[in-house]
């Protein structure tokens, strides 16, 4: 490792002035990426600000008809909480699957959402289920907040502090993980609810986790596995890399998205 | 990785030219881009900063125009250090085709990545490279012709 300056504040308002004082500062959450990365020398921070201090980042509570989760809230906790297996089991769930349980230990809900790794897996969720990203300066729904491959509308600074998910209709997350690291070669979150149907894809696109808009479409025309018969995303829209081709990870998001809506057809 | 794509420049292909040659517009059009420095009239040393992700790293490298053929066609060869994170380089093939009063701007690009941000970043290099390259270009083009925005003819992989 290299010198660089440690904070952890109290409160949101430590952290923000902590953040502001140098253009170099990086927050820290779990630290499941921002760590390894640090030690490969990747990149260099001259103040790391640990948000794990912090109580308004944390806990899980319903408020009428949304989930919220605070930012600091850890995988194993979200995977665990009976508030979650409760109201949003789908969550819960793929919580339980992401990484392994020193990751799940360690990270953080709002360490992914703000990283926006093109395989992470809560990206999928908030977008399927048109969470609200909340910020210390703004509300902002998933669908504007995840911008591209690993960029984010979190300007410099900014932190975030929860995320709501809307509660009612029903959901599930289909994965094919890398069995190596866990991250999702492609996993597909499913929501069928009062808003209509929502595909959300993460892992497989260049451009990082995105809204399946013709599989929608012929869900909303008859929701059964057979529906999306013959439909894949681009192929050369996807990732290509020794892991698997385009046309490999564009065939495992057609198979997760037909799992899933064979797994929630069946559920009712 | 090899990629293509092209842009139509609102702009006659001898201002096109001379921007291309021009080290303070390939500052200005390179994302990240710290520093362009003339060593020659076809060499430059560069530096800038790669963000992906978490990583943030510091590439110093050169650029060198070849296969000259103005105002119609070179060929930009680029190759950068990043100290402990790794390499890259790459070079990319332009052509400038006049249509009337406007300049279709084609490339094809070939790029390389080594070392430990390759290995890390395995499965977001290719994705972030056609991103640079094409933030490049469509900035080039905006750069060149500033009063009507240019549009993007055709990018493909």
């Amino acid at each position: 490792m290299f010198a660089f300056a440690y904070h952890r504040p109290a409160t949101l308002i430590e952290a923000q002035a902590a953040l502001a004082a140098s253009e170099e500062a990086k927050p820290l959450a779990g630290g499941q990426t921002l760590i390894p990365t640090l030690k490969q020398r990747l990149a260099s921070p001259s103040d790391l600000v640990d948000l794990g201090g912090i109580p308004a980042l944390r806990g899980i509570t319903v408020v009428q008809d949304l989930l919220v989760i605070g930012a600091m809230v850890r995988h194993v906790e979200v995977a665990t909480s009976p508030i979650v297996a409760t109201h949003l089991p789908a969550l819960a769930a793929l919580a339980g699957l992401i990484g392994d349980p020193a990751v799940r230990n360690r990270g953080t809900l709002g360490g992914s959402v703000a990283n926006n790794d093109p395989s992470a897996d809560y990206p999928a969720a908030c977008l399927a289920l048109d969470a609200v990203i909340v910020t210390d300066r703004r509300e902002l729904p998933a669908g504007d907040f995840f911008t591209g491959l690993f960029e984010t509308a979190l300007q410099p600074g900014e932190i975030v502090t929860a995320v709501r998910f809307p509660l009612g209709g029903e959901a599930t997350y289909e994965k094919f993980p890398n069995p190596a690291s866990r991250y999702a070669m492609a996993g597909v979150f499913v929501r069928r609810g009062e808003g209509g149907i929502r595909v959300a894809v993460t892992g497989a696109s260049q451009g990082g986790v995105f809204r399946w808009g013709a599989a929608e479409a012929a869900l909303a025309a008859g929701f059964s596995p057979a529906a999306l018969d013959g439909l894949r995303p681009e192929a050369e829209e996807m990732i290509a890399d020794i892991h698997g081709s385009g046309a490999y990870r564009a065939q495992l998001v057609a198979v997760m998205a037909r799992r899933a809506v064979a797994r929630l057809a069946a559920a009712r | 990785m090899e990629f293509s794509g092209s842009h139509r420049i609102n702009a006659p292909r001898a201002v096109v030219w001379a921007a291309l040659n021009d080290p303070e517009v390939l500052r200005r059009c390179t994302p990240g881009c710290e520093e362009v420095v003339r060593v020659s009239p076809t060499e430059f040393t560069a530096r800038m900063v790669l963000k992906i992700g978490p990583m943030k790293v510091s590439f110093a490298g050169n650029v060198t125009l070849t296969e000259l053929d103005p105002p119609a066609s070179c060929r930009i060869v680029g190759e950068g250090q990043g100290g402990v994170a790794g390499f890259a380089k790459g070079s990319s093939l332009v052509r400038l085709d006049e249509e009337g009063e406007e300049t279709v701007l084609t490339y094809q690009t070939e790029a390389k990545v080594g070392g430990k941000i390759a290995q890390l970043g395995a499965r977001l290099i290719d994705g972030t490279v056609k991103k640079l390259v094409g933030e490049f270009f469509t900035a080039f083009a905006t750069v060149v012709a500033p009063q009507a925005a240019a549009e993007p003819v055709a990018g493909e992989a």
